[in-house]
C-alpha cells in the first residue's frame, strides 16, 4: 500500500512528445484507471511509472520515495501484461516464483507465498501446468498471481482482459475488483474501454494526446465533465452536441442559442468564452424525454432496440445528428417525428 | 496436376540425394570381389556367377561306392563370411567323350550339365541337385583324386560387414581420423554458438552505441570467403607459435629434451579459425530469432527484477533452443566435412588428420578396394546422421505456446 506521486512527468521518444506534463497523486489503496482512446500514452504512462521506460523529465515518488532512477524491479511494483507475458517454458509454479527465486528467498517460503497467492486465485491445481496448458482466463490469473506473489507497493494493470472473450472479461473484471478489495492495493490500471473504467475505479484519469482531461470519480466524470472530450468519450451512448452562440453568461450558467433551442441555465463549462462566442451545447441521450412540446425536435432515422434499452438515431431540421437513449421499451418508428425535453441543469456548454 | 507435379519433382530429388548413399552403402557391405565385378545395383537381386569348388578334400583316401555331399558346403567350408547360397543352374563339363565322327577316339568336350543330369567324372556317375546336394557313384569301391568342378550358380544377395571390421580395426588410420575429427568439431561448434548466443542477445535487447553499425559489420563478415583469409590467419598462427615456443624455452627446460618447438597447425588453431568464421552466420541467426521473443516477456522479467544475464540464462536460452539447436547441426556439419580448412590450418602429424583427409589420403591407398573406401565413407557420414536425428527432437514446433496471447 503506497501513495503515488507524479510531479511534471514529460517524455518525448525523439520529438514526439507523448507524455507533456502530467501531475498526479495517487492515495493509498486507490483503484485509478488511465483511460483514453488509443495512442493518447495512458500505456506510456503506466510503463514510466513501471520504470520500463525511462522519463524525459519529472519526478515519481512510489510510497513518498523518490524511483526516477530506480530499476523496475527495486521500485515495489508488480504489473500484468496485456498479452500475459508467461514464462512459457516454466510451470506455473515456477512462473509465480521467478521473482522471489530472484530475490534469493528460501525453498521454504517460496512455497509459502506461492500457494498464498494461488489460494487467493483458487488456482492450486494449476500450479503444476505449463502455461500451454491453460486457458486464456487461467492465464491471465497466472500473471495476475505472479503480481501479487511479489507483494507489491501498487499493481500495474495494462490492458489485462483485452484478449479476453466478452463473457470472461465480464468474470475476470469482477475478479479484479473482489480482487482489490481483498488486498487493498493501490491499483493503476489501464484500459480504453469505458466500461471497465466506470466499474472498476475509484477514481478515472482521462487522458488525450498526452495530457490529462480531468481526474476525478466516475461519476463526477459523468455528471460534471471539465471538457467536450471527456464528456464525449464516456457514456454509451455518446452525448449528444449542438453548436451554437452563448447569448449570456452568469457564474457557472449560461444561455445557449442555436439550432432552434434558446435554452437558460445550461452549466457553463467553459471558462473562457464570453457573450456571442460560439459554443456548444452537450445534453447526454439518456437525459432527454419524450414532450410533444419540447424544444428538441428530430426525425427518427433509424430505431435499436437492445432489450435493455432503446437508442433511437435522430436527426434535427438542421440536419444535426442526435441520439436518445430509453431504458423502456419505446414503439415509434422511422421517420416519425419526435419531440424531446430536457433539464437545462444536467446539459452542459463547452 | 500442379501438386501431382510437385509431388514428382519432389521424388526425383530424393531420388537423386539418396541414390548415392544407398550406393556407398550397399558397396561398402559387399565382398571384395562383387564390389569389383558388378554393379551396386545387382546386389539385391540373385546374380548368376560361377564358382570352382572340389568334390572333397585331398587327404581323403577311403574307397567308396557312393560319395554324396553339397557343392555349398564345399564353397562355404573355408569362407567366414559372404557364404555362398542358392540354386546351382549347371556345371561346366570339361572332359574327353567319345568322338562320335571318329570312331576309337575321344574328343574334348566343353558342355554345361545342368541338375539332375549324369555326368561322366573320373568315371564315376556324378549328379547334382540344384539345392547342391550331389551323389557321386562307381561301379566298385574307388578312391577318386578329387576334381575341381566349376558350378554356375544363382547366387542369393549377400552382404557382410568385414569391410567396417578392416577399415575400424585392422589399423589405427579411420579409429584416429574419427577420434580426430570429434576433437576439432565438438569444440568448433561449441565456442562458437556460446559467443553468438551472448552476442546475439546483446544486438537483440541491450541498448548500446554503435549497436546496428556493429550488427551490419558482422553480418557483411559472412560474404568474406574462407580462402580469403588463410594467408593472414596462417602468419598470425605461425607468429602465435613462435612466439609461444620461445616462452616454452623461457619458461620450462623444454630445451633439455628439445621439445620447445610449438606447432603453428594444431587442433587449437583449427578451433580458432572455424570459430571466428562461424561466428557471423551465428550470431546473424540468433539475433534474428532472439529478437522475435516477444518484448514482454523481457519486460516481465525485468520488472521481477532479473538482470540481462538472468535474463539471458533463464529465459532467452531455454526458449531459444531450436535456433540453437539448428545451427549446431550446421556448424558441425561444416566443420565435420571441413577439408580445405583442416588441410592448411590443422595440425599435420598422421595420427591427428581428421576424417576429410583420411578420405581423401584413402583415395589413393584403396584404390583398388572399393569396399574399403566405402566403407570409411559411410562412418564418416554416418555421425552427421546421428548428429541430425538426435538434434532433431529439439525442433520444437510451438516452443512458446501458452506465453503470449491466444494460442
Amino acid at each position: 500500500m503506497a501513495r503515488v506521486t507524479l510531479k511534471g512527468v514529460n517524455k518525448s521518444f525523439g520529438k514526439v512528445e507523448v507524455i507533456r506534463d502530467v501531475d498526479l497523486e495517487i492515495d493509498n489503496g486507490e483503484f485509478v484507471v488511465f483511460v483514453g482512446p488509443s495512442g493518447c500514452g495512458k500505456s506510456t504512462l503506466l510503463r514510466l511509472i513501471s520504470g520500463l521506460e525511462n522519463l524525459s523529465s519529472g519526478e515519481i515518488f512510489i510510497a513518498d520515495r523518490p524511483v526516477t532512477d530506480l530499476p523496475p524491479s527495486k521500485r515495489g511494483i508488480a504489473m500484468v501484461f496485456q498479452s500475459y507475458a508467461l514464462y512459457p517454458h516454466m510451470t506455473v509454479f515456477h512462473n509465480m516464483a521467478f521473482s522471489l527465486d530472484l530475490e534469493g528467498k528460501s525453498k521454504k517460503e517460496i512455497r509459502e507465498r506461492v500457494e498464498a497467492a494461488a489460494k487467493i486465485l483458487q488456482m492450486e491445481h494449476l500450479l503444476d501446468r505449463r502455461p500451454a496448458a491453460l486457458s486464456g482466463g487461467q492465464r491471465q490469473r497466472v500473471a495476475i498471481g505472479r503480481a501479487i506473489v511479489r507483494n507489491p507497493d501498487v499493481f500495474l494493470f495494462d490492458e489485462p482482459l483485452s484478449n479476453l472473450d466478452a463473457a470472461l472479461r465480464h468474470d475476470t473484471r469482477v475478479e479484479i475488483a473482489k480482487l482489490h478489495r481483498q488486498l487493498e492495493a493501490t491499483t493503476i490500471y489501464v484500459t480504453h474501454d469505458q466500461v471497465e473504467a466506470m466499474t472498476l475505479a475509484d477514481k478515472i484519469v482521462v487522458l488525450k494526446d498526452g495530457e490529462v482531461m480531468q481526474v476525478g470519480t466516475p461519476m463526477e466524470l459523468f455528471h460534471t465533465p471539465a471538457n467536450e472530450f471527456v464528456a464525449g468519450f464516456l457514456g454509451s451512448p455518446k452525448m449528444n452536441f449542438f453548436d451554437g452562440v452563448l447569448a449570456s453568461a452568469s457564474d457557472n450558467s449560461g444561455h445557449f442559442n442555436g439550432e432552434g433551442l434558446d435554452i437558460e441555465g445550461v452549466r457553463l463549462v467553459s471558462t473562457t468564452k464570453n457573450n456571442g462566442d460560439q459554443i456548444r451545447l452537450g445534453i447526454r441521450p439518456q437525459h432527454l424525454a419524450f414532450d410533444p412540446d419540447g424544444p428538441l425536435k428530430g426525425t427518427i432515422t433509424l430505431v435499436e432496440q437492445l432489450g435493455t434499452e432503446t437508442v433511437l438515431e435522430l436527426v434535427t431540421d438542421h440536419g444535426t445528428p442526435f441520439r436518445f437513449a430509453s431504458p423502456e421499451n419505446v414503439e415509434v418508428l422511422v421517420g416519425q417525428l419526435v419531440a424531446f425535453r430536457f433539464d437545462p441543469q444536467s446539459a452542459h456548454l463547452f | 496436376m500442379t501438386r501431382t507435379f510437385r509431388n514428382v519433382v519432389l521424388a526425383l530429388i530424393v531420388v537423386i540425394w539418396v541414390l548415392p548413399f544407398i550406393a556407398l552403402v550397399t558397396t561398402s557391405l559387399r565382398s571384395e570381389t562383387a564390389s569389383k565385378t558388378s554393379g551396386f545395383w545387382t546386389a539385391f537381386t540373385p546374380t548368376e556367377l560361377g564358382h570352382r569348388f572340389g568334390t572333397h578334400d585331398k587327404g581323403k583316401t577311403e574307397p567308396f561306392v557312393t560319395m554324396s555331399g553339397n557343392i555349398f558346403e564345399r564353397l562355404n567350408h573355408d569362407r567366414e563370411s559372404y557364404e555362398v547360397a542358392g540354386d546351382v543352374t549347371s556345371i561346366l563339363f570339361k572332359g574327353r567323350l567319345p568322338d562320335p565322327d571318329k570312331p576309337g577316339k575321344t574328343k574334348l568336350i566343353r558342355k554345361l550339365i545342368f541338375a539332375g543330369e549324369v555326368m561322366d567324372v573320373r568315371g564315376g556317375e556324378f549328379v547334382f541337385q540344384s539345392s547342391g546336394d550331389f551323389t557321386w557313384t562307381f561301379p566298385e569301391a574307388t578312391a577318386p583324386k578329387p576334381k575341381n568342378l566349376d558350378a554356375f550358380i544363382n547366387q542369393s544377395p549377400v552382404f557382410g560387414t568385414d569391410a567396417y571390421i578392416e577399415v575400424l580395426f585392422e589399423n589405427k588410420n579411420v579409429p584416429n581420423a574419427l577420434i580426430s575429427s570429434f576433437i576439432v568439431t565438438i569444440p568448433a561448434t561449441i565456442i562458437p554458438i556460446t559467443i553468438a548466443a551472448f552476442a546475439a542477445y546483446a544486438f537483440a535487447w541491450m541498448r548500446f552505441p554503435g549497436r546496428d553499425w556493429l550488427f551490419v559489420i558482422v553480418v557483411s563478415l559472412m560474404v568474406v570467403p574462407t580462402q580469403l583469409a588463410f594467408l593472414p590467419v596462417l602468419q598470425g598462427f605461425s607468429g602465435i607459435a613462435s612466439w609461444a615456443t620461445s616462452l616454452n624455452a623461457w619458461m620450462t627446460d623444454c630445451e633439455i629434451t628439445k621439445t620447445c618447438q610449438v606447432a603453428s597447425k594444431s587442433f587449437a588453431s583449427l578451433w580458432v579459425t572455424h570459430t571466428a568464421f562461424g561466428l557471423p552466420l551465428a550470431i546473424y541467426l540468433l539475433r534474428n530469432y532472439i529478437v522475435g521473443l516477444p518484448k514482454e516477456l523481457l519486460e516481465s522479467a525485468r520488472i521481477d527484477g532479473a538482470s540481462h544475464l538472468k535474463i539471458f540464462t533463464r529465459l532467452i536460452i531455454p526458449l531459444s533452443v531450436p535456433a540453437l539447436a539448428s545451427f549446431s547441426i550446421f556448424q558441425f556439419l561444416w566443420v565435420w566435412n571441413d577439408l580445405i580448412v583442416a588441410l592448411y590450418i590443422g595440425p599435420a602429424d598422421a595420427a591427428d588428420l581428421v576424417f576429410p583427409i583420411r578420405l581423401q589420403k584413402q583415395l589413393g591407398t584403396f584404390k583398388d578396394q572399393l569396399h574399403l573406401l566405402n566403407a570409411s565413407a559411410v562412418i564418416s557420414m554416418i555421425v552427421p546422421v546421428i548428429v541430425f536425428l538426435s538434434m532433431q527432437r529439439y525442433f520444437v514446433r510451438g516452443l512458446l505456446a501458452g506465453s503470449v496471447k491466444g494460442g
